[in-house]
């Protein structure tokens, strides 16, 4: 307050020039007709600009709803691609039950909300969890690229473990059937190995790596990035190929959970495996 | 009139807007149908205002003074804007042409120690802000500033030796 009191004491002549001021505009205005039809011309000219001005400013203030819209947009185009349905087109048996169309996966949006420091174990937190029915062992995607598989589920927030972390087994391959583990050495983040691809398959550098769908956890076909180099393995008959990511998993903000309709139908077959 | 207690401040109140609005308003110079020149003696009440007086009352005064002008010229808000504005740029003009020795209001209140030429400096910016301000609220608009500027140049002056004329002949202490 006496704050207050003092900066009044020490500006008034400039407030109480400002309220005059003020004033005299008031008068000015209604009270000589000259000034009025300028003033009036004045505002007409300059409100187009405010408007604009203030239209600009009011539309960058959607944009993050604008964003979520969009966001769940690409969730929902992205379900109905191709690799995203269950390969049972042009079975005409009825007795096979089809359950929605022959999606076999679905699509959530998801937002990064918090990741851990950089280490050669990165793990992120995503902004969905139980209210979503996310369960671990999901996998995540980035806008493009992987980001990572889904470790421990909240009420409302999900731990997904990176695919920058050294436990991270994916299945992926490349356009011509070749297959093996994708793992990183938790070294340089831009690139990851992909290991067991047999030596006898030619491989280029610049090949595409992809996703394999041999797993529940991702569709076929996601791209992760391209064979930068071979690395023979010598005695074993295999090689090592380094894969640059085609994204950056630790800069991602758009997160897209992929849960697979049919996982429950597919594990058992696994397990029996064994 | 020329001292600094309050009886000598409203005769001079009194006095200049006599002066402002009865005289000096009838006369206006131009050509092509548009004037160009007018004297204005009332940034000179503003100007001698008692130096003690606090810097608002400074404002505030000068706004009154300025409505009652704009109430004989019919032209409300204007002559008060510009008043208001040479109100509060006296303090300025006051801190710019301070003497070495600063000013002697309390040791003596004459003043009389200021001389001629601070008078005129000062009364030449006061003059000149009232004038500036004043034809920039009467066209209103950043538009006309040629207009505004022709006036300005043209007015000060005549406003400034006329003003002058009256500080040397009254003598009068702030």
């Amino acid at each position: 307050m006496e704050q207050i009191l003092r900066i009044f004491y020490n500006n008034g002549s400039f407030i109480t020039f400002v309220g005059l001021q003020l004033l005299c505009f008031y008068l000015i205005v209604n009270f000589n007709a000259t000034q009025r039809a300028i003033a009036a011309e004045t505002w007409t000219v300059r409100a187009g600009g405010v408007k604009d001005a203030v239209s600009t400013f009011q539309d960058y203030l959607d944009l993050r709803e604008e964003n979520e819209i969009q966001q769940r947009e690409n969730a929902e185009l992205r379900s109905k691609l191709q690799e995203y349905q269950s390969n049972r087109q042009g079975v005409t048996s009825d007795s096979i039950q089809d359950l929605i169309y022959g999606q076999r996966f679905t699509i959530l949006a998801a937002n990064v909300v918090n990741r851990s420091s950089y280490s050669p174990n990165n793990t992120a937190i995503i902004d969905r969890g139980n209210n979503f029915r996310i369960q671990a062992g999901q996998g995540v995607l980035g806008d493009e690229g992987l980001l990572g598989i889904v470790d421990v589920v909240s009420n409302y927030h999900t731990r997904i473990i990176s695919i920058l972390h050294r436990a991270t087994r994916i299945s992926a391959g490349l356009r011509n059937n070749a297959f093996g583990t994708l793992q990183w050495d938790g070294r340089d983040p831009r690139r990851m190995t992909l290991t067991d691809i047999a030596e006898f398959y030619p491989v280029s550098p610049g090949d595409t790596v992809f996703t394999t769908g041999y797993s529940s956890v991702f569709p076929t076909g996601q791209v992760i990035g391209t064979v930068e180099s071979m690395v023979i393995q010598a005695g074993t008959g295999s090689q090592n190929l380094v894969v640059r990511l085609i994204n950056d998993p630790l800069a991602t903000r758009n997160a897209f959970v992929v849960q697979d309709l049919f996982k429950d139908d597919i594990a058992p077959l696994n397990t029996s495996n064994q | 009139m020329r001292g600094v207690d309050a009886v000598s401040n409203i005769i001079r109140f009194m006095a200049l807007l006599f002066l402002q609005v009865f005289i000096f308003r009838q006369v206006s110079l131009g050509w092509g149908g548009a004037d160009y020149i007018f004297i204005f003696v009332a940034p000179l009440f503003v100007a001698l205002l008692p130096m003690r007086t606090p810097r608002p009352l400074v404002v505030i005064i000068a706004f009154l003074f300025g409505i009652s002008v704009d109430a004989f010229y019919g032209t409300l808000g204007v002559h008060a804007a510009a008043a208001t504005f040479a109100g509060y740029a006296r303090q300025f003009a006051l801190l710019v042409l301070e003497p070495r020795e600063r000013y002697k209001v309390k040791a003596s209140p004459d003043g009389k120690d200021l001389s001629q030429g601070w008078w005129l400096r000062y009364v030449g910016i006061m003059v000149a802000s009232y004038t500036v301000f004043y034809f920039s609220m009467e066209a209103f608009s950043p538009l006309f500033w040629r207009e505004i500027a022709l006036k300005s140049v043209l007015t000060i002056p005549v406003s400034w030796l006329l003003c002058g004329i009256i500080v040397s002949l009254l003598q009068p202490r702030i």
